[in-house]
């Protein structure tokens, strides 16, 4: 469970150190005047201190305002259920590239998630990447990462 | 004159074969991000881009239109049919479009949104016809401060009259800028906020931030609130379907007052969703017939389909002349223009006449065939609907990874997408406003330049900004629009306190 007040302070702090990290970077860049016009931090540093003042705003509203539940604990699992493993797949492109990772990835969420069966989970994910393969390597000439595997493969 | 001259012109560039293929495959495809919740126009257009890059700019431009129209159309169904809007802009059409499906009238529902959509996107494309080189033509007179001035216009009713919380929608707009000046600064050429990541010397791309914020962040509050597709029937009965569309102009005021608030919501960046609920909500309030209102009536229907696509449509008008989108989805389009080579404001309509006639007159064709295209497949994306949700998510995942990554061939976009993703998810669960964000991402850049041109003219003083009348208005509406409705709140408040 997830409270509104909790996800909204997690939010405006989040935004803030945003904020803060632009206002700290532009320094570097210079704020000032200079024979050029304004110097090139200034605009970046007008922006990060509006996002910092507007987060703390609504850090302390949220705090103040805020009610109830925004999401329940399936509602959430769910959520991670798909992000997670999704997380994974993308964490393991360089390593196994995307037409594996793809694979794979739809073969382990249909099966173990969707609860399909094999077969119709291995048709789907070697369809679906096989798909990607012509639409992409093929028709459009766009290569996409093959990966650490890819190149051992020699592919 | 001059302008039905141009149009007519336009016409002979669109009306060829290939540019006819493109308009049917960018609505069905339009259709397909429409109907799947979890991918809407924004994100459609933007995993698109990638493959125009070979295309010439008009033909580009008129499959990306056509999959926004057919994306709005899609939305509908899915909103009518399964209580489920399939794009946010379709929110308020569920209100009286479910009920009215589920009382067995189903093709009188459709039919209905489907007539008043048309007609809101054919007074958004006369309003284009006709305004679009007269705005440009004054456009041309301006400098970057009456630019800047324009600029912070419409940002400052993003704010005011946006409908999200305030303060929120600031956050937005000014987390857009910041990442808009990510990278190489195209003043002062030194380098800005990379915190020490070569990569992103180059910026953030805004496709990448689209479809994370869009794709990933609407896919995750799918998943998470656990659609159900409770599906009424889907036939389609031709004769109740022409009755009906035949029976639209009773409603000629809702129709004629939702295109008026639609246009008015796209020229200035309110966008097709604020435009849609206010149109609903107007009508709630003014409608004789408002005592029905939600159970199905056919003016519930009527107000927010008319000004969600009025909306979507003029949202072009700003984006063509004045080079301000006035939507998310019009904001990823302006982006494709600068890809191809195009300097989108008022110099493309003298230097690139073919280009903008040419999508104009496409305008016209493309809502027709969207028309036909979305009543002849209803039956077949109302069979995909009913693929459970969980199936289809990873598959729609797998799609934005590839997409993300096709941009510019860079794995960091796809962690960047991820991230955005996130933020995407957090930013609707607690009703941040995510248009600002990509308009700011892909306008940001032109803003600033404004403003240091502005301040390098003047010395640095901030005089220029109400140097003569056309900018000190510009500037005054700026702040009218910024300041008045947390005025007019508070006044109402404190009488409310005092009653």
């Amino acid at each position: 469970m997830l409270s509104r007040r909790t996800l909204e302070a997690a939010t405006a702090i989040l935004t803030g150190a945003f904020g803060v990290a632009v206002v700290v970077s532009s320094l570097n860049n210079g704020i000032d005047w200079s024979e050029s016009g304004v110097e090139s931090g200034t605009f970046p540093f007008i922006t990060g201190t509006i996002v910092v003042v507007a987060s703390l705003y609504n850090l302390v509203r949220g705090w103040l305002r805020g009610k109830g539940i925004v999401a329940t604990r399936q509602g959430l699992q769910r959520t991670a259920a798909l992000f997670l493993p999704a997380v994974l797949f993308v964490a393991l492109i360089p390593l196994i590239g995307i037409y594996v990772g793809a694979v794979l990835y739809l073969f382990g969420s249909l099966r173990l998630q969707s609860h399909l069966s094999t077969v119709r989970s291995a048709l789907i994910a070697v369809v679906a990447s096989v798909a990607l393969y012509v639409v992409f390597e093929r028709l459009f000439q766009v290569s996409l990462p093959h990966g650490w595997l890819g190149a051992v493969l020699d592919l | 004159m001059e302008n039905f001259d141009s149009l007519m012109h336009g016409f002979s560039i669109a009306i060829s074969v290939p540019h006819i293929a493109l308009m049917i495959g960018g609505v069905l495809l339009g259709i397909l991000v429409g109907v799947l919740p979890g991918l809407g126009a924004p994100n459609g257009v933007s995993l698109l881009l990638p493959l125009t890059f070979g295309m010439a700019p008009v033909s580009a431009i008129i499959l990306l239109s056509s999959i926004y129209w057919g994306a709005l159309f899609g939305g509908s169904v899915t909103s009518i049919l399964f209580n489920i809007p399939g794009e946010p802009s379709s929110v308020a059409t569920t209100f009286d479009g479910y009920p009215m499906a589920r009382d067995g009238r189903a093709t009188e529902a459709l039919a209905t949104a489907f007539g008043s959509a048309a007609f809101g996107a054919l007074v958004g494309v006369v309003l284009i016809t006709c305004l679009a080189s007269w705005i440009a033509g004054v456009a041309l007179q301006f400098g970057p401060a009456e630019y800047f001035a324009v600029y912070f216009l419409a940002f400052s009713s993003f704010i005011g009259v946006g409908g999200a919380p305030p303060m929120k929608t600031v956050v937005s707009l000014a987390i857009g800028f910041a990442i808009a000046a990510i990278g190489m600064d195209t003043v002062s050429g030194s380098v800005r906020l990379t915190m020490g990541v070569d990569e992103l010397v180059k910026g953030i791309n805004f496709v990448v931030a689209v479809m994370g914020l869009f794709g990933i962040g609407e896919l995750l509050i799918a998943v998470e609130e656990e659609l159900h597709a409770k599906p009424v029937s889907s036939t389609i009965d031709w004769r109740t379907l022409f009755r009906t569309i035949a029976g639209l102009p009773k409603h000629w005021v809702a129709l004629l007052r939702s295109a008026a608030i639609g246009c008015w919501m796209g020229i200035t960046p309110g966008g097709p969703t604020a435009a849609s609920f206010m149109s609903y909500g107007i009508a709630k309030r003014v409608s004789p017939r408002r005592a029905n209102f939600g159970k199905g009536e056919a003016e519930g229907i009527v107000s927010p389909e008319t000004a969600d696509h009025a909306a979507g449509t003029s949202a072009l008008l700003p984006m063509l002349s004045l080079g301000i989108p006035g939507s998310a989805t019009a904001a990823v389009m302006m982006g494709g223009l600068m890809i191809w080579g195009l300097n989108p404001g008022p110099a493309l309509f003298v230097e690139q006449k073919d280009f903008v006639w040419g999508l104009i007159a496409s305008m016209y064709l493309g809502n027709i065939v969207a028309v036909i295209l979305v009543l002849l497949t209803v039956p077949i994306f109302a069979a995909l609907m009913r693929l459970p949700f969980f199936i289809l998510a990873p598959l729609i995942f797998n799609v934005c990874v590839v997409g993300a990554y096709s941009v510019s061939n860079s794995y960091l976009d796809v962690m960047l997408m991820m991230g955005f993703g996130v933020l995407g998810y957090l930013f609707k669960k607690l009703d941040y406003p995510l248009a600002p964000l990509v308009l700011a991402i892909v306008i940001g850049d032109k803003a600033e330049d404004a403003f240091r041109q502005s301040m390098l003219m003047s010395q640095g003083s901030l005089g220029i900004f109400v140097n003569n009348g056309l900018v000190t208005t510009l500037v005054t509406a700026g702040f009218a629009l910024l300041l008045l409705p947390p005025l007019f709140r508070s006044i109402g408040l404190w009488r409310n306190a005092r009653r």
